[in-house]
Formats: structure tokens, C-alpha cells, sequence
């Protein structure tokens, strides 16, 4: 459970770049499943896989639904540092935020498009296979190939433009 | 192979990954070789993915999982006032104490059976503490008279059989005659008459070859519960 939770938050907060947000849909993401449980079969691939998907699928939900509020507060870029000062009023030291690192790669993946995002962080934070990011996100494996490459070689820009060095 | 710097940020991750064939792996390193900007593409990106596949999983707040749990399983209900008290009453209704109150039960009727307790025969006397630890008393020492009585028969018997074998063993001591084997290598002629001489306390043997028997028959009268002159009786018969 510990380690299904630990997971479902950090592809939450990862991809929205907000604790409280992930926390929320880490909670949603849980309610899904208990109710959906009995609906899992074999042939949907593995369970973590599985939890996977339902995972994504309700972060683009809820991607869209937000995407209004978004446009419309203009908050999307100023997200990164409202995040940073959000964090450590919320202690960050729970989230064992402490690497600098981290920090900036959460600030380097809220600007990348939500496509792109999610395949880097499934492929390289969560560790998934290239099969498995191709069941989850119901694309074909080329496209997946591609978006992960097109996202971490953006990801890497974006990082050299903000003054870090990853290498 | 003509490589150029859009293939290198296409098959970057393939290069990375190592999926690329080794004629492609070739023209890709030659290339980067050349281009000072794909070789700092390459160098950013691989310095990247490995920094993030060494990044460990950032700790979950610890009130999610109890939010969780609340959200799916329901909120867990703290009892209040004097109804905490009886928390432990569904306790006895798992199978493991129905199984651990009968191994206690069965248990306390071996101990009441080996104590002489009979339950059929019990009576309310009986409970009073005095009874109890009379008959305790008193059992305790029968079990002791009867372990004492066991092993005095025990030693009588090995008594009589330490003094009935001792007979065959002594034989060729007392002839200080030298072994057969040496006999039949020097003087095979002679070893005739020795046998039988050695061969003379025949009905002794015999009679040594019976005593075990009797000395079993012994320990059987024994066990029966037979008096210990009676023993000495018979032992005398035979000598």
C-alpha cells in the first residue's frame, strides 16, 4: 500500500508540481481504484502498470478541467516559484525535497508540454519500460520513443537556460 | 554513413539506451566527435538521465495513507466513554483465540487427569484449597514412591545379571592358554586336545547361555511387582 502510495504521489507531484495537489489526486486516484477494482483483469498488463494508467488518466483529467483556470489566472508561469515558496512554507524537509536538484527539475518539467512531461517522468523517475508507457498512455511505441527523446532533450535545454548543469 | 545533427537529436535516446546498430552507433559518436553543439546535446542529456534515474522517489505526506485509507475504507470510528473498554471483546472472536482457549483446555485435563482429578468424581470438598493441596501433596509423593520403587528394581536387576554374566567373560582368563589362531600355526596336532580342554565346562556354558534368559524372566516378575526375597529365592535355586 505504502509503496503503490508512495508511487501514485510522485507521478502526481511530479507532473503537477504541487504537494497539495498530488495529494489530492493521489486520494482520487485510490477512491478510482477501490471502486473500479473489481473491474481489473490479467489481461490490462500488470497491476502497477495498471495503477499506472488510472493514475494518468485522471491527471489529464485533470489537467483539462484546470487548464481553463489556468489560462485565465495567468498563473501558469509564475507556477515554478509560487511552488518553490508554497514548499517550504509547507516544510520540505516531509517531502525530502533536498536535493537542489529536484527542486529545479520540477521547475524544468512544469514547462515542458504535458505530452512530453508525462513520458519523461514515466520513463526515467518512475522506471517504466517502453511497453509499459505504451500501454499506459495508448500510443504507439515509435511515438512514445519519440516524446521521451523530444523530453528529456528539451528538459535539458530548459535546464541549461535556467543556469543549471546536469552533467 | 551520413550522419548530420538532426539524426543526433532524433536517436539520441536509442544512442543512450544503446538500441542503435553498430554502424549507426559509429557514425553517431563520429559525428558528435565533430559537432562541438550535438556533442554538448549529448553530454547535457546523458548528465541528466542519470542524475534522474539515481533521484529517489520523494517521500509521500504521512497523513495520505490514513487519508486514503479513510476515503475507501471509510473513516475509522474512536469509540467514547466507557464503550473503549470493551475494544478487546472482538478480539475473542478470531479463530486463534478459539484455538488457543482450546489447546489451554485440553492442556488443563491432562494436567487434572495426571494430578488424579476425575472429573466424574469430583466433589464440591474437593475444591477446598486444603483438599486440593493434599491431594497434590499426596500425589506428588506417590509419583516420587513410585519413580524411587522403579529404579530400586531397576538396580536389582542389573545386580543379579551383573553377577549371573560375569562367567562367560572370566572363561579365558583364567585359561592363560594362547589364542586359537597361533595354536593352528604352530602346533596344529596339540590344538585338539586343548579344544578340549577348553570345551570341558560345557554344561557351565549352557547354563550361562540360560541365565540371561532367567535374568529377563527376572526383570518380567519384577515389573509385575514381585517381592525381592522371592527373587533372591529362585536366584538361590539355580546356584
Amino acid at each position: 500500500m505504502r509503496r503503490h502510495s508512495r508511487r501514485v504521489f510522485n507521478l502526481c507531484y511530479r507532473f503537477t508540481g504541487n504537494s497539495t495537489e498530488a495529494e489530492d489526486l493521489s486520494q482520487e486516484v485510490f477512491l478510482r481504484l477501490y471502486k473500479t477494482l473489481a473491474s481489473y483483469k490479467p489481461a490490462f498488463g500488470a497491476f502497477p502498470t495498471w495503477l499506472t494508467s488510472v493514475t494518468r488518466n485522471l491527471l489529464v483529467d485533470n489537467y483539462r478541467r484546470t487548464r481553463r483556470d489556468r489560462q485565465t489566472d495567468s498563473i501558469d508561469d509564475a507556477m515554478p516559484q509560487l511552488e518553490e515558496k508554497h514548499s517550504s512554507a509547507r516544510a520540505p524537509d516531509k517531502l525530502a525535497e533536498a536535493t537542489e536538484l529536484s527542486v529545479q527539475l520540477q521547475r524544468g518539467l512544469a514547462r515542458l508540454s504535458p505530452e512530453l512531461r508525462e513520458s519523461v517522468i514515466l520513463r526515467d523517475l518512475q522506471g517504466l519500460e517502453y511497453n509499459e508507457i505504451q500501454v499506459v498512455l495508448q500510443v504507439p511505441e515509435g511515438t512514445v520513443k519519440s516524446r521521451i527523446n523530444r523530453g528529456r532533450i528539451e528538459l535539458a535545454r530548459i535546464l541549461t537556460e535556467m543556469g543549471v548543469r546536469p552533467s | 554513413m551520413d550522419w548530420n545533427c538532426a539524426f543526433t537529436d532524433e536517436r539520441l535516446s536509442d544512442y543512450l539506451d544503446g538500441n542503435l546498430s553498430p554502424a549507426e552507433a559509429a557514425a553517431f559518436s563520429a559525428h558528435s566527435a565533430e559537432c562541438a553543439n550535438c556533442a554538448q546535446t549529448v553530454a547535457l542529456v546523458s548528465g541528466l538521465v542519470n542524475r534522474m534515474h539515481k533521484m529517489e522517489m520523494l517521500e509521500e505526506p504521512p497523513q495520505l495513507v490514513a487519508k486514503i485509507l479513510d476515503a475507501t475504507l471509510g473513516p475509522r470510528t474512536q469509540k467514547e466513554g466507557w464503550k473503549r473498554w470493551f475494544d478487546w471483546v472482538p478480539i475473542l472472536w478470531q479463530p486463534r483465540f478459539a484455538m488457543g482457549l482450546a489447546t489451554v483446555a485440553a492442556l488443563l485435563v491432562v494436567i487434572s487427569y495426571t494430578a488424579g482429578l476425575t472429573p466424574a468424581k469430583l466433589k464440591k470438598a474437593d475444591l477446598s484449597p486444603t483438599n486440593v493441596f493434599r491431594s497434590a501433596n499426596r500425589q506428588a509423593h506417590m509419583t516420587y514412591a513410585r519413580g524411587a520403587k522403579f529404579v530400586n528394581d531397576l538396580r536389582v536387576v542389573y545386580e543379579i545379571q551383573s553377577k549371573l554374566q560375569p562367567e562367560p567373560e572370566t572363561l579365558p582368563v583364567s585359561t592363560p592358554a594362547p589364542t586359537p589362531e597361533k595354536e593352528h600355526d604352530s602346533q596344529p596336532p596339540n590344538s585338539i586336545p586343548q579344544q578340549k580342554s577348553q570345551t570341558a565346562p560345557i554344561p557351565n556354558r549352557t547354563q550361562a547361555r540360560n541365565r540371561p534368559i532367567f535374568a529377563f524372566l527376572l526383570t518380567e516378575s519384577l515389573a509385575d511387582g514381585m517381592a525381592e526375597n522371592t527373587i533372591n529365592s529362585s536366584t538361590r535355586s539355580t546356584r
